[in-house]
């Protein structure tokens, strides 16, 4: 909530949105970050159980909002789900961020794929890579992994779910980095 | 004297003609390859390419689906077997070997069979693009073929009106031809029906908008997607052999002239200085219809070239017809 | 009592076929020759690319981007380096970024002529596609020429751009843009004029804006179907806005409103080869002098992005199949990343066109396949492969042991060392 001390008015549509969204959405943390190319975006870490609400929220206010990418990451204790949303608002093309998580032990995040439907084949893949439960997805099937692939491994989790070290063969290679799966 | 005439010398000059279109059929097959890669700005492969492939398929491992019945093995025999048969009813700048009374309706039987008989090989193999590939035959089949009967039963009947000892047979075309009925309206029937018979040549031999039953992009070479070895060998041979006979049958219709009258040649040599002429002939059809059609077009899906088959080339053909046979039915 | 029976057969399509270009499976249900339902399964191209990056430090990573596919390896790698920009606060050169513009333009001319060469294949218009291809080894050439390397280009580091463009080079992409505008009117002939290529692409997979929106299709396919955007226009990414970039829509090259058929997708791709022409010889003459690059050496770079980056970066750029994007979060004090996903054009937009192949012809499923241009290695990301009853993660070394071990043993007299060459860095 880094811009509240920044005046009210503002010219910049990235930040009036910014702004709204943070008054529609009190509990969640709004934030716009610049890179050096000038390009500003907004950073949205919101409560799982306000997500669906949020996306529903952002759906309607750009119907043909379009969603990019979610990325599935192990965060430590949390698994953490960001999705990349271009929606276009009062004449600018905003590049917005929102990102959910939950804790390991009780990992069930909405299912957002009736709001954004495309969206349920990132979730299809959180699924298998790290472990995340979609609560209400309607196809949970594997999308990348092979069908033998054993339950409870998730290959990108970093901690003991993830690809053990007996899974690997090469545990002489150069390019193997020992431990490298516990950070 | 009559076993001699009846059936050695017809034996004799069959296998002498399946050595011939044979060799002369594979041949066109490297000139067709070497022209289109040509118009491609390739380099191409070389002329006698198709025996290199013949041969090494004919030596390569041969390998059967479990899932394919006695039919997949049976059929490339049949229908190479079909082939040869056919040539003996194909008129080759001569008269053909067994010209009867009627033989027009054993050639297009045994011009279908050789179809057919890809067909239940495909269909018997158990591969479901092959059965697709079936479909596709069978469908194209059934829309290419009355418009070529059609108008051969019509140019056939109006030959024969002209005063024949065989009607109906292969070796008319050799007596009168199309052009000889003479009435303007004829002229213009011929044309049309050229049209018909050519386009008729393009989906026989499956090329350009009619490669569909072997679409090796959609259904990976659909009929002959589980054969191998020698019965890939022996399909492809047919297929040379048919695209030669088809291209026969229309040269023998629309430019049957022989040249050995001008060189005063007689009995068998001037048969073979016809069949030369013929082959020729047969090449300079087959790179419009073939060469250049391939280079020069797609595929279509199977519903546009059905309805293209019957909507444009049917009724082509049944006004050709009409104009043909126009002043002796009036 | 007449009862309608269905007769659906299931066809699986792929993962080997001759009609694509890469392995993927999709189970077509079919009714005769009519698809009733398409089924899509990735992951058989799965090498473990995010995996593996989660080993590597940052400027490993841009030669592991860039191999992900062959023919939109600048975009991975250009992508990849904006999101650890991003991530890091490195501010480019302004000479980097035209010369980004060069060879990313330069990328897209070769793989859009590949696309279409494969487009006419796909329906058997072979003469088309030799005709395409040949003149795609243009661009091939100029980007040897410019980078050293006819695919995988390297131009991209951290910071800037590896090689500069002299004026020999330039001269020479020079050249290459005249031949194209020559070449150009050609190719719009063959695939906006020609009647076999109007009969097989016009009203076939259609996807509906609708279905574009849902399924978030990217690139040409969107743009197909009436979506305006571009990544490089909405992002106004580097120095693009100075060139006068603007989204390509159908209708500004057919000059009907967009059907969201394959021609159209075509179209989009006949246009961005033009605008790709035109954004070199602007970005060419506009092109100022100055450093290429902020760093000096890798090993200062890899040094410098340890304490640098801190946080979450994203990248975004239009690559030739449509808006890729690069995340990349760090943190400080260690060189690799804790988290580094790509997302590539193909995914959308394979989705997009599965749902809109539904009621065409078999027939039609290759061209629609073919009309988003897979990039199938870009999507498949991850590999654990099984090993006798253990699954194992087979990286480079097992598939170099492998291949040496078949080899001796079809020839024992073959020597070869599985082992790197050179002193390697830190890995």
């Amino acid at each position: 909530m880094e811009e509240q001390g920044k005046p009210n008015v503002t010219e910049d549509a990235t930040e009036a949105f910014a702004q709204e969204l943070l008054n529609e959405f009190p509990s969640a943390s709004v934030e716009v970050r610049e890179n050096k190319l000038g390009r500003k975006r907004v950073w949205i870490r919101v409560d799982r159980k306000e997500y669906k609400a949020l996306m529903r929220h952002l759906r309607a206010l750009d119907p043909e909002a379009h969603y990019s990418i979610g990325i599935e990451q192990d965060m430590g204790d949390h698994l953490g789900f960001t999705s990349h949303l271009l929606l276009t608002w009062r004449g600018e093309a905003l590049s917005v961020l929102v990102e959910v998580r939950a804790p390991k032990d009780d990992p069930r995040i909405d299912d957002i794929s009736e709001i954004f439907p495309i969206a349920l084949q990132f979730e299809r893949e959180g699924m298998e890579m790290v472990g995340i439960d979609f609560e209400g997805a309607p196809d949970k099937r594997r999308l990348f992994l092979p069908e033998d692939f054993p339950e409870g491994i998730y290959p990108l989790r970093l901690d003991d779910k993830g690809v053990s070290e007996d899974m690997v063969k090469n545990a002489g290679h150069p390019y193997y980095l020992k431990g490298g799966s516990k950070r | 004297m009559n076993v001699m005439s009846e059936f050695v010398y017809p034996v004799a000059g069959l296998i002498g003609l399946y050595a011939f279109v044979s060799f002369a059929s594979l041949l066109w097959e490297g000139i067709d390859r070497k022209l289109v890669a040509r118009m491609q700005r390739r380099v191409g492969p070389p002329l006698i390419q198709p025996f290199y492939d013949f041969l090494k398929m004919a030596s390569k491992e041969t390998i059967i689906p479990n899932t394919a019945n006695f039919m997949f093995r049976a059929s490339p025999v049949l229908a190479l077997a079909t082939a040869i048969a056919l040539l003996a009813y194909t008129p080759m700048g001569f008269s053909p070997i067994l010209a009867k009374k009627g033989d027009v309706i054993v050639f297009i039987y045994l011009l279908a069979l050789i179809s057919f008989f890809k067909i239940v090989g495909a269909i018997s193999s158990g591969s479901p693009y092959a059965k697709i590939g079936a479909a596709r035959e069978a469908t194209l089949m059934v829309s290419r073929e009355p418009a070529m009967m059609l108008a051969l039963f019509t140019i056939m009947w109006r030959l024969g009106k002209l005063g024949i000892s065989k009607p109906f047979s292969m070796g008319v075309f050799y007596v009168h031809n199309i052009w000889q009925i003479g009435t303007p309206m004829s002229m213009v029937g011929a044309v049309i029906l050229l049209y018909v018979f050519i386009v008729w040549l393009a989906s026989e031999i499956e090329a350009g908008y009619f490669n569909i039953p072997d679409a090796e992009e959609e259904i990976a070479e659909g009929l002959l997607v589980e054969y191998s070895g020698r019965y890939l060998a022996l399909l492809k041979l047919t297929k040379s052999l048919k695209t030669y006979i088809s291209a026969s049958l229309v040269v023998a219709i629309f430019f049957p002239w022989g040249i050995a009258g001008y060189f005063g040649l007689a009995g068998l040599s001037a048969d073979v200085v016809n069949l030369l002429f013929h082959t020729l002939k047969v090449f300079i059809l087959l790179f419009a219809v073939m060469s250049v059609f391939r280079a020069s077009t797609g595929r279509l899906q199977i519903t546009k070239a059905v309805n293209f088959l019957w909507k444009n080339v049917f009724v082509a053909a049944l006004v050709g017809s009409l104009l043909i046979a126009m002043e002796v039915i009036a | 009592m007449t009862e309608k029976v269905e007769y659906w057969v299931k066809i699986p399509f792929g993962p080997i076929h001759p009609g694509l270009e890469e392995p993927e499976k999709f189970i077509l249900t079919l009714d005769g020759e009519r698809i009733i339902n398409v089924d899509v399964k990735l992951g058989y191209n799965l090498r473990g690319i995010q995996w593996i990056g989660l080993r590597r430090n940052y400027v490993q990573i841009m030669y592991l981007a860039e191999r992900m596919c062959g023919i939109c390896s600048f975009s991975h790698n250009h992508t990849y380096t904006r999101a650890v920009e991003e991530a890091a606060g490195i501010e480019v050169p302004e000479r980097a970024e035209y010369i980004r513009v060069i060879v990313g333009e330069l990328e897209r001319i070769h793989s859009h002529l590949l696309n279409l060469g494969v487009l006419a294949h796909d329906i058997g218009y072979d003469t088309v596609l030799h005709l395409t291809w040949l003149a795609r080894e243009k661009v091939m050439d100029t980007l040897e020429a410019v980078s050293g390397n006819r695919v995988n280009y390297s131009m991209v580091t951290i910071g800037g751009v590896r090689r500069d463009i002299d004026e020999k080079r330039k001269r020479i992409i020079l050249d290459a843009m005249k031949y194209y505008r020559e070449v150009l009117p050609q190719m719009e002939d063959f695939f906006l004029q020609d009647p076999t290529i109007e009969a097989r692409f016009r009203d076939v997979a259609v996807i509906s804006r609708r279905v574009a929106v849902e399924q978030g299709a990217v690139g040409p396919t969107g743009r197909g179907s009436g979506l305006k955007d571009d990544a490089r226009w909405s992002e106004r990414l580097g120095v693009y806005p100075d060139l006068g970039i603007k989204p390509v829509m159908p209708q500004d090259v057919t000059g009907e409103r967009p059907h969201g058929d394959v021609f159209d997708r075509a179209a989009v791709r006949i246009g961005e080869i033009k605008q790709s022409i035109e954004l070199i010889e602007h970005a060419l003459d506009q092109m100022p002098d100055g450093k290429i690059k902020v760093f000096a050496k890798d090993n200062i770079l890899v040094a410098k992005l340890r304490n640098l980056v801190d946080g979450e970066g994203i990248g975004r750029y239009e690559a030739p199949r449509g808006e890729l994007v690069h995340y990349v979060r760090g943190k400080k004090g260690s060189d690799k990343p804790l988290r580094w996903k790509p997302r590539e054009p193909t995914f959308p937009n394979l989705f997009a066109v599965a749902k809109g192949v539904i009621g065409d012809q078999l027939a039609d499923f290759v061209v629609a396949v073919a009309s988003i241009d897979p990039c199938l290695s870009c999507t498949d990301r991850v590999a654990v492969m099984e090993d006798r009853g253990r699954k194992r993660v087979l990286t480079e070394r097992d598939l170099i042991k492998a291949s040496i071990k078949k080899t001796r043993e079809i020839n024992p007299d073959i020597r070869g060392d599985p082992t790197p060459v050179g002193l390697g860095c830190s890995r």
